[in-house]
């Protein structure tokens, strides 16, 4: 990318962020949707661990770990790449084709459609929560460690963004295929928290395999705290996550452009 | 008001869910995967675990599956047909609900009852499929049966009117996105579908008790489970009603106080 390019995304991405700022209580109360939203997780979580003696074996400051990790990766997310979630309308309303016409990628108009307020009140909670695993932890947080987590932090983000990015790729041929989007994000808030060995292996298999959830933040997790070889999957997959996020974002990328070849518009 | 118009209006939005296969197969394979997801989850916690918070593994199941099944009742697409109130009131569109012979807030209660109708063959479908699997426990008793149905009932009727002041709210606020998000998650949460409200502190339930939001399916759900005996139903269901009431008055005044302020284009 050009320094040309990085500074034209620099002054939308500002402009962006000044249109957000014209409605002060819209705005405010998108960075509160953004801190609530993650809050129910931490509430959920809560209630949970002290409801029911630990979860599959791990003890909760090890659990914290599994939401922090995820909540981290999903602020980064929503930040830098979180508007291929909104690809899907952005596609029925037919504003793909006037990207087509302007001289920037696709991809990068739709990044840039508009600033994602809320992704602050998403960072601060999962930040405080971060704070708060790490504080509780009795690990030895080596250089080595920390590494590991910056890398599981960064690896969880790109694959969020790869399954997006999948969904976007399908919703410029089946419009209605943005409906999957709002699942995901669904199961990712909901499933993507807890250690998945408490559940079936059958069910643990299909969000490893299937859908690959337990890579954003269970099985760095796991291998960080020391239970990765009770993740039912070989020790170097689980610890190759941070790794298998960016090769899907990779993968995922080239998707999109081999879909918006075949796209085709509301008007044929 | 003849009832083929009425018929018209309520099958709106039904008929744009049909004529969605993708949507369709993606509701059908959605609500089986959760509905699996949720199942697993709650006795993957009650492995260790017997009786919490006054609920038994296969309660805390039944509740947690059921609520999954309700959610479908109210979950349907309709930003993606344009006629969200939100997306009316951008375009300035809205104006149209109220040059047409039908009075908005006809057309409004119509298209929410169609849904919701339509809504229920969804969740009665999977309900069927999981009393035959053995994910639910059936209800305890006939009476337990007439009484989860009435308050069921009276909670869609309550969670008819929380939708409507959303969407009403929009009358007010240029940009309420967030606004209308909160609201969304507060009903979610304060109605028990993230996890049954027994779980939570007690401050946490003193202060749900006097919201809206636990009559619309906490409430039915635990009748159904018998989390609540059926010696405090008599009391659970005139609160539900109460609220009714109180709701249908409130939003009545809000559709008259939002028709003064419906302008078309231009002023």
């Amino acid at each position: 990318m050009s320094v040309k390019a990085l500074r034209i995304i620099w002054r939308v991405t500002a402009l962006n962020f000044r249109a957000q700022m014209e409605y002060r209580t819209e705005f405010l109360l998108m960075i509160a949707i953004g801190a609530i939203w993650q809050v129910s997780v931490i509430v959920f979580a809560t209630v949970l661990l002290s409801r029911f003696a630990g979860m599959g074996g791990w003890d909760s400051s090890d659990v914290l770990l599994i939401p922090a990790t995820r909540m981290l990766a999903h602020g980064l997310f929503v930040l830098f790449l979180g508007r291929m979630h909104w690809a899907g309308r952005q596609i029925q309303e037919g504003r793909v084709d006037i990207y087509l016409m302007r001289p920037m990628p696709v991809h990068r108009q739709i990044q840039l459609a508009f600033f994602p307020t809320n992704a602050i009140g998403d960072l601060t909670v999962a930040a405080g929560l971060m704070v708060g695993a790490l504080s509780r932890s009795d690990l030895d947080w080596t250089a080595g460690r920390i590494t590991y987590l910056i890398a599981a932090v960064l690896g969880g983000m790109l694959l969020e963004a790869a399954l997006f990015t999948v969904v976007a790729s399908a919703s410029l041929r089946f419009p209605a295929a943005d409906y999957w989007g709002r699942w995901l994000e669904e199961l990712l808030g909901t499933f993507g928290s807890y250690p998945l060995n408490v559940l079936p292996k059958a069910v643990g298999g299909l969000l490893t395999y299937g859908l690959p959830l337990a890579f954003v933040a269970y099985f760095p997790a796991a291998v960080l705290t020391g239970h990765g070889h009770t993740t039912g999957v070989p020790y170097w997959l689980a610890a190759a996550s941070p790794l298998l996020g960016l090769l899907a974002y990779l993968g995922s990328r080239l998707l999109w452009r081999w879909s918006l070849g075949y796209y085709s518009g509301v008007n044929g | 008001m003849a009832a083929p118009h009425a018929w018209r209006a309520a099958r709106v939005t039904p008929l744009g869910e049909l004529n969605a296969p993708p949507r369709m197969t993606a509701v059908a394979l959605r609500l089986a995967v959760q509905v699996v997801l949720v199942w697993s989850l709650w006795r993957g916690l009650y492995a260790q675990t017997g009786t919490t918070a006054g609920l038994s593994r296969d309660q805390a199941v039944t509740y947690a599956v059921l609520a999954v099944l309700a959610s479908r009742l109210r979950e349907l697409d309709q930003y993606a047909g344009r006629d969200t109130v939100l997306q009316h009131m951008h375009f300035g569109t809205i104006v149209y609900w109220y040059l047409r012979p039908l009075p908005p807030q006809r057309y409004y209660a119509l298209r929410a009852a169609g849904e919701q109708l339509y809504g229920l063959a969804w969740a009665l479908t999977g309900y069927v499929i999981c009393l035959a699997a053995g994910v639910v426990e059936p209800p305890r008793s006939a009476a337990v049966t007439g009484v989860f149905v009435l308050s069921m009932l009276l909670g869609q009727w309550v969670l008819y009117y929380v939708m409507l002041v959303l969407d009403q709210l929009c009358f007010w606020t240029v940009r309420n996105t967030a606004a209308m998000l909160i609201l969304l998650f507060a009903q979610n949460l304060l109605s028990g579908v993230y996890a049954p409200l027994w779980f939570f502190p007690d401050w946490f339930l003193t202060m749900s008790a006097f919201l809206p939001f636990q009559a619309t399916l906490s409430v039915p759900l635990s009748l159904y489970v018998g989390r609540i005996p059926l010696s405090d139903a008599a009391f659970q269901l005139s609160v539900q009603a109460a609220w009714v009431v109180l709701l249908a008055l409130f939003t009545r005044l809000l559709w008259r106080r939002a028709a003064r302020r419906v302008i078309s284009q231009g002023g």
